[in-house]
């Protein structure tokens, strides 16, 4: 065979081996790049491109200062610091480095965390500064890392905390304003998906990039003014300190507008160091959860009542003999002596039962609390100022409270005891809003706590949800319960108020309930009443109660209520009468 | 041998059918003459060329990347100082702190005002 034949064999068959080997790569290739294509254009992303959520900022809270908003919920950013043992090359360093710069920080058996070799994640210091790490990171120490995370502050630590609120662990708000409002103050986070290098730096390449840049939280303004819940809670502690009394609670209102000043409960805590509640109560914003018999103070409403059906006048008699009988049952009064023909004022300034079961009776016929009498009773508490049921308050929480109907069984007997302020159970927000539209003209103003909304631009925008119910008393009833309130207040009360002002106001003492039974040598101490110039400027309403302490309205909650007026007098700059 | 400069009717017809006002008529061939192979390799080269521009301006984007990513972190770090300090001052300015004061502490409780009418 020539040579050319064999070689152009050798060629011919190179050549059909390189074309199968082609093929294979062809194969493979269409096999690889066509047939398989979405699944390593899908591991190819994955391995590339990285989806990056960005926390929206949670809404800051204020409140009011001098007029202007205060802020006094806080976010910041602050660290976990943790170590992995396993490549910790140098732990005296680390030990030192956490000893010296996070110190306050650090969590309980830190040093032997830094020991256990076998582990690699060990947390060894919370709530870590951005300047504290950054000292630590300076130390270029091995094995040491930290976690961003946003916390909470609360600067004033316990102010205004049951309005407040706080957030738990999970980041949702809880009781009060963070939890009432958690929806609007989370905001929603953003999205950034882009391809990234090894060290996660976010590149423009690529088709697919999504950036949807976070909605931070609404940030809310407070009716609460600081300086004035600040001495609210002061005078309440002192309050408390000086009665013995276990628990306080006091609401200061604009009765004009309804906007609450302060709400202030004690025992409180610090929304900051949750660690620190040893008790729910400490949480629980009782002037707005807790429904109780308010006592005497009522009898201002049952006055109110009788006066706008012109059932009743200030200088209308009865005969007082310290007992009144209703249905089966004898009432009688706390303070007894008063005896003989007397005026209601009169009635109101002793804070007689007689009284007001008389001015119950003569909403009916003259000599019972009959249906037509309970009925227009109800018809004020409940539907005109709007007592046992939720006013609407936007805090967490807040309970109904109840007005007996006036067809129950025995109604008759329940009424008596509504007309001077037990048989029923009401909150203190409620009374204390009822009371503003008793002594404003007769208008009752939803109470409220939100002042309006912060904008981004720093703009306030008011908050427009609140309601008003006009002609809840005629304003003539209104000017004669201001007049009765004043000269109530001034025939025991007055000695320490600040001189030419019209600060009015009412006791009460209610007795307690356990499982039903009226607990003896236990009773719960109030004082309601309004200040101002010529025209009422605040309304205050303050509580204390305590395990077996019988305390009262004059004694134990009058001083305190004493305290805040003069104080509220000199604070809203008001002018005394010429 | 001169030729012609004069067209008779028919001729200056069938010109003016085949050109336009302002075309050249008159035919330039270049003398050089370009293989098949160096087509390739323009048609290469000119590939690389853009492959290479593409190339500088990615490189170019993805190094903005690197600095807009060099100011946010340090816009971040700034921003963080920021609430830092603002978070120091709202507690040294909370009101239990300054009632902690000495300052406040030696301070005396005020008097009434007294108030002159007209």
């Amino acid at each position: 065979m020539p040579n050319e034949v064999i070689i152009h064999r050798r060629i011919r068959f190179l050549a059909i081996m390189c074309f199968i080997v082609m093929a294979v790569f062809v194969v493979r290739l269409f096999y690889l790049q066509v047939i398989e294509h979405g699944k390593y254009v899908s591991l190819a992303r994955a391995e590339q491109e990285k989806r990056l959520v960005i926390p929206a900022k949670r809404g800051e809270i204020y409140l009011m200062d001098d007029g202007k908003p205060y802020r006094i919920v806080m976010n910041q950013t602050v660290y976990t610091m943790f170590v992995d043992p396993s490549i910790v090359n140098k732990p005296t360093e680390v030990l030192a480095a956490i000893r010296e710069v996070v110190g306050g920080n650090t969590v309980e058996g830190y040093a032997e965390r830094i020991t256990q070799k076998k582990t690699r994640y060990q947390v060894v210091a919370r709530k870590v500064s951005h300047t504290q790490a950054e000292l630590i990171r300076k130390r270029a120490l091995n094995g040491v890392g930290f976690h961003a995370e946003t916390a909470r502050i609360y600067p004033e630590k316990s102010l205004a905390a049951q309005i407040l609120g706080f957030v738990n662990f999970d980041g949702v708000g809880q009781y009060g304003v963070e939890g009432k409002f958690d929806k609007e103050l989370q905001g929603t986070d953003g999205l950034l998906q882009s391809v990234t290098d090894v060290a996660n730096v976010p590149l423009t390449i690529g088709d697919k990039n999504i950036d949807i840049a976070p909605k931070n939280g609404q940030s809310i303004v407070l009716t609460i003014d600081r300086s004035v819940q600040s001495y609210v809670e002061q005078a309440l502690a002192d309050g408390l300190k000086r009665t013995g009394a276990d628990s306080g609670s006091a609401i200061v209102m604009d009765p004009n507008t309804g906007k609450v000043l302060a709400m202030a409960n004690l025992p409180t805590y610090d929304p900051g160091q949750l660690a620190g509640i040893t008790n729910f109560t400490q949480v629980n914003n009782g002037v707005i959860t807790t429904p109780y018999e308010p006592g005497s103070v009522m009898k201002t409403f049952t006055m109110a009542t009788g006066i706008d059906t012109g059932a009743v006048k200030p200088d209308s008699t009865y005969v007082n003999t310290d007992y009144i009988q209703v249905g089966d049952r004898t009432i009688t009064n706390a303070s007894k002596g008063q005896t003989g023909t007397i005026t209601l004022q009169h009635a109101l300034n002793w804070s007689l039962n007689t009284g007001m079961v008389t001015v119950a009776q003569r909403l009916g016929d003259g000599k019972n609390i009959n249906l037509d009498a309970r009925n227009t009773m109800y018809d004020y508490l409940f539907n005109k100022f709007r007592l046992g049921q939720p006013t609407g308050i936007e805090l967490m929480g807040e309970r109904a409270g109840i007005i007996p109907a006036p067809t129950i069984p025995g109604a008759a007997n329940q009424y008596a005891t509504i007309s001077f302020g037990q048989g029923m159970d009401l909150t203190m927000v409620q009374v204390a809003a009822g009371f503003s539209a008793l002594i404003n003209g007769g208008t009752y103003h939803t109470p409220t706590v939100i002042e309006g909304a912060l904008m981004p631009d720093k703009t306030l925008r008011r908050n427009s949800n609140q309601k008003t119910y006009n002609g809840v008393i005629k304003a003539s009833t209104s000017e004669q319960m201001r007049e009765m309130i004043l000269k109530s207040r001034g025939a025991f009360a007055s000695s320490k108020d600040r001189q030419g002002y019209n600060v009015g106001g009412k006791t009460g003492t209610s007795q307690t309930f356990e499982n039903g039974q009226i607990v003896e040598g236990q009773t719960i101490g109030t004082y309601l009443g309004f200040g101002g110039d010529t025209t009422p400027k605040y309304v205050i309403m303050v509580q204390v109660s305590g395990k077996n302490k019988n305390l009262g309205g004059s004694d134990d909650t009058n001083p305190i209520f004493t305290d805040i007026s003069n104080w509220m007098i000199d604070y809203k700059k008001l002018q005394p009468k010429a | 041998m001169s030729h012609s400069t004069t067209y008779n009717r028919g001729q200056y017809a069938q010109r003016r059918s085949s050109l336009s006002r302002n075309q050249n008529s008159v035919r330039f061939t270049s003398a050089i003459k370009l293989g098949p192979v160096t087509h390739t390799v323009l048609v290469a080269l000119m590939i690389t060329v853009l492959g290479l521009i593409y190339l500088t301006q990615a490189t170019k984007a993805t190094s903005y990347d690197y600095e807009a990513q060099k100011i946010d972190s340090q816009i971040a770090e700034l921003s963080e100082q920021k609430t830092d300090l603002e978070v120091e001052n709202a507690r040294l300015t909370a009101l239990s702190t300054v009632r902690e004061s000495s300052v406040a502490k030696a301070m005396t409780k005020s008097e009434a005002p007294a108030y002159v009418s007209n």
